[in-house]
């Protein structure tokens, strides 16, 4: 397989250490900073406030950019309305021209960014000064891109720093922080007084007042606001809020969300033009703001994609995104990065530009803990996968192993029947792959990959279908891929469990692929094909409930099932039928109150339990299955580090991007390992293919085991 | 929030108190005129002393060591200082010097940002330039390290004055 460039970019990131362990820092103090900043205050509350406020200005962007406009021009200002990036850069360049402006100062604006005035102003002969000390310091080492959207220059150790600032001095600079701040100051202050421009961008504009609101640390936007005679703020169409009180809870949340500061140290908020000074006295200054469209009236009209305009443009999401903590904002490629940087990043620039930065998200969701606009932004992401699949087309591999394979549940069966007998070269009767040669090495470093097991579940289950007399209760168990082919344990487990609690479990043999892999590829045809079939094969069942093992499945025939056939009559009410039918196992065990016996002798066994990324934030039930393993006599669970981090499988994931699911691995068994425990406990059998493949390769004596394995045991394991 | 906070009875304190600050700090300072700093005569008793004191002009708190400002308001629940400064005087002082005095009648604290809004909100007209100031400039952005007075204030005392303007409602910051 030949690299492309975006993945030689991934593997370089993953190869500098500066960058990620400065990233990794920040993001472990970060969660701990966050926590505490929001204590005692009712987030929810905040961002369903903020969510709505914001929700409600995507629909009517046009108006509120009107009345802010008319606002400004009561106060004295003037509004341009720029369709796109070029019409606003030679808007800022007419102003600039008229004023005969050389120099301009620029407070940080990644509106700015987008439309790329810095280059194009200076085409013009005009320079601009960044005077944010990070981006700054970026400006002067041509080439560095940002890694941060808020600390962009986070990856930069200070002796790196001190390089730069020695080649602009043309002395040398010790690497002594505070010395290279005072710099700064002093060289920008220069800039700050001699400018005949200064540019902003603003965090939030007010419709009814015609106010733009800007939010430092370092107070350079009040610099560059005061000291020349004229200002320009660069302002997208997203950050217009109708009333001056929707400004509250947003700057309750902003500095919260973004740094964990209460507020910081400056807010401005400037309305209309104020008074200047200037070799003749005390003037007004002139204001001007660039509405900025460039595409996000288009998305304000997309009733999907509308809702990523009501991102307030924190960083949250980035700040607890685990692969964004392994490659940086370097590596998106665009000015916007992360999950939302890809949303944004489709329709200011375009939805080709997209497909890479938007396949580096894993699907953890826990961006959508921390998002104070309450943005899914997981969920956007697919649907940016599924619209690029249907622009572009699905990448040939995964057209032929989805449509050619997964979409055809016998060949798929015989296929995987072969391979049981094909894989005995490569296992030697082990239950794992543990190297593979040539371009597939990196699938199997870090960690092995599991075999196929020699009997599929569906091949047991004649032994396993036994009926209780009189039954409590009927299930059908829907087992997905990897419980049915590679761990049929577990699903023994599952039928052992319920059976003892008085339940009549069956196994309907036509039950295929869930269809998620397709699904999370964009692959929507496949997805469907796979739906109808399960819903057939479910209802033909005729039984109370449907059991589910695997979170992933479990979202798939609960949630993405009546969404995807939301539009076909008949159809749509069968999908919502089986989806009310669906428990999950430990659900179901907590709601019929079984009881276990558990360890017969002997000292308790320490557990320690992984939240499976679908089952914490999708299904929402990590604190049911805890209890239920506290229940469950002869264990001791103790808690490991971010037991909530994702573990790096995330499906098709760790083939695409096998060193970043590597990297994600490697932490999580340290934190496994650190715990002290024998066995980690989870609910999915994915996250148990990458667990059990990275204990194997380091040798581990821990045990990776569903939670129906650890019920279904009566001696000591 | 990293400013350095210090409550006084009445005005002649105010003035000591700021005389204090001042000692250690250069000669220039450039004065935000304002009806409360007026009423205080704090121009008086700083030349009196020996300061330099610019009050406007061209250059006004360009080459100044520090800055002296009368705030609108407070806000407790941040340890927020908020005033229009649409005037440019108040502007510079509280921007341009490595040090800057932030006076504020203690009548004038209030709980929250709600009520700090509800403030500007009976005035007629929103302010043209409204700030928000919380403790002095900071940078963290080599190495995350916390880095005070990048292109602001490196030093902000804020001086809480009890008597001279109202009765004393609120908490402290």
């Amino acid at each position: 397989m030949p690299e492309t460039p975006f993945k030689v970019r991934v593997k370089q990131a993953l190869l500098n250490p500066t960058l990620r362990g400065a990233l990794e820092r920040f993001a472990a103090d970060y969660v701990v900073a966050r926590e505490k900043v929001f204590t005692g205050r009712d987030f929810e509350g905040l961002r369903n406030k903020i969510a709505s406020i914001k929700s409600a200005a995507a629909l009517q962007l046009r108006e509120l950019g009107e009345e802010f406009a008319r606002q400004v021009t009561l106060r004295g200002g003037k509004v341009f309305f720029a369709r796109d990036a070029a019409s606003a850069r030679e808007y800022v360049l007419k102003v600039a021209k008229e004023h005969g402006v050389t120099l301009v100062v620029k407070s940080k604006s990644f509106a700015t960014e987008e439309i790329q005035l810095n280059e194009y102003l200076a085409e013009h002969g005009i320079v601009s000064y960044e005077t944010d000390l990070a981006e700054w310091i970026l400006q002067l080492m041509p080439g560095e891109r940002p890694s941060h959207m808020v600390m962009p220059a986070i990856h930069l150790p200070k002796e790196e720093v001190a390089k730069v600032l020695s080649r602009y001095k043309g002395r040398p600079v010790e690497p002594d922080i505070k010395t290279m701040v005072r710099i700064a100051r002093e060289e920008l202050r220069d800039k700050f007084l001699t400018a005949g421009l200064g540019i902003t961008g603003a965090n939030i504009a007010v419709a009814e007042t015609g106010t733009i609101i800007l939010f430092t640390n370092e107070g350079n936007a009040r610099l560059a606001t005061t000291l020349p005679p004229v200002h320009i703020a660069v302002v997208g169409y997203e950050k217009l809020v109708p009333r001056i009180k929707d400004v509250l809870p947003i700057l309750e949340a902003l500095p919260r969300s973004g740094t964990a500061q209460p507020i910081t140290s400056y807010v401005t908020m400037i309305t209309g033009p104020v008074p200047v000074g200037g070799a003749g006295g005390v003037a007004l200054k002139e204001f001007h703001v660039v509405l900025l469209d460039n595409g996000r009236l288009e998305m304000a009209r997309d009733p999907v994609f509308r809702e990523a305009l009501q991102c307030i443009r924190c960083a949250a999401c980035t700040n607890v995104c685990p692969v964004f903590q392994l490659v940086s904002g370097q590596v998106y490629g665009f000015i916007y990065s992360g999950g939302i940087g890809s949303i944004l990043t489709a329709f200011l620039n375009s939805l080709k530009q997209a497909q890479n930065p938007q396949s580096l998200c894993i699907g953890c969701r826990r961006c959508t803990e921390v998002c104070p606009a309450k943005i899914n932004i997981p969920d956007l992401v697919l649907e940016l996968r599924k619209r690029i699949a249907r622009e572009h087309g699905l990448p040939f591999s995964y057209r032929l192993a989805l449509r050619g394979v997964v979409a055809r549940p016998k060949l798929m069966q015989g296929i995987l029947a072969l391979g049981k007998k094909l894989q005995r070269p490569v296992t030697g009767g082990q239950p794992f792959i543990r190297s593979l040669p040539g371009p597939y090495k990196a699938w199997t470093e870090g960690r092995s990959l599991p075999a196929l097991s020699s009997r599929s579940l569906r091949e047991k289950i004649r032994d396993l279908e036994k009926s209780p007399v009189r039954p409590r209760l009927t299930a059908a168990f829907y087992a997905g891929c990897v419980i049915d082919f590679i761990y049929p344990e577990i699903g023994e487990a599952i039928f052992k469990v319920m059976q003892g609690a008085g339940v009549q479990v069956s196994f309907p043999l036509d039950q295929a692929c869930c269809g998620a892999p397709a699904l999370y590829a964009g692959d929507i045809e496949t997805a469907l094909k796979l739906a109808r079939r399960n819903i057939a094969a479910l209802e033909e069942a005729f039984t109370d409930v449907i059991i589910t093992a695997c979170p992933t499945c479990a979202v798939a025939l609960k949630h993405k099932l009546p969404s995807l056939l939301s539009c076909e009559p008949g159809w749509y009410e069968r999908a919502l039928g089986i989806a009310a039918k669906v428990k999950d196992f430990n659900e179901l065990v907590q709601e019929m109150e079984v009881s276990f016996p558990g360890f017969s002798t002997g000292e308790r066994i320490k557990i320690t339990y992984h939240d499976s990324c679908h089952y914490k934030r999708h299904l929402g039930l990590a604190q049911v299955a805890r209890e239920v393993l506290r229940r469950y006599q002869g264990v001791e669970l103790v808690e490991m580090q971010e037991s909530d981090r994702c573990c790096g499988f995330g499906g098709s994931y760790t083939l695409k991007y096998p060193e970043i699911s590597r990297a994600l691995l490697e932490r999580k068994l340290h934190h496994i390992l650190e715990s002290g425990a024998s066995i980690v406990v989870t609910d999915c059998p994915g996250c148990l293919v990458q667990l059990r493949g990275g204990l194997d390769k380091v040798s581990s004596p821990v045990l990776a085991k569903h939670t129906a394995e650890i019920l279904a045991t009566e001696q000591d394991l | 929030m990293g400013a350095l906070t210090t409550r006084v009875k009445d005005v002649q304190e105010m003035k000591n108190e700021i005389l204090e600050f001042l000692k250690l700090r250069g000669r220039r300072v450039a004065v935000a005129v304002s009806p409360f700093l007026k009423r205080a005569n704090l121009e008086a008793a700083l030349k009196e002393a020996g300061f330099e004191v610019e009050t406007a002009g061209d250059t006004f708190a360009r080459e100044a060591d520090t800055g002296i400002v009368e705030f609108d308001l407070g806000v407790a629940e941040t340890g927020t200082l908020v005033h229009d400064a649409t005037d440019l005087y108040k502007r510079l002082a509280s921007m341009l010097p490595l040090n800057c005095v932030a006076v504020l009648p203690a009548s004038r604290i209030v709980s929250d940002m709600v009520q700090a809004f509800e403030h500007y909100l009976t005035q007629k007209n929103w302010p043209g330039y409204l700030a928000f100031v919380t403790g002095p400039s900071r940078t963290a952005d080599i190495e995350r390290s916390l880095t005070i007075g990048v292109h602001g204030p490196e030093c902000l005392l804020i001086v809480v004055v009890e008597e001279g303007e109202g009765s004393n409602a609120g908490d402290p910051l």
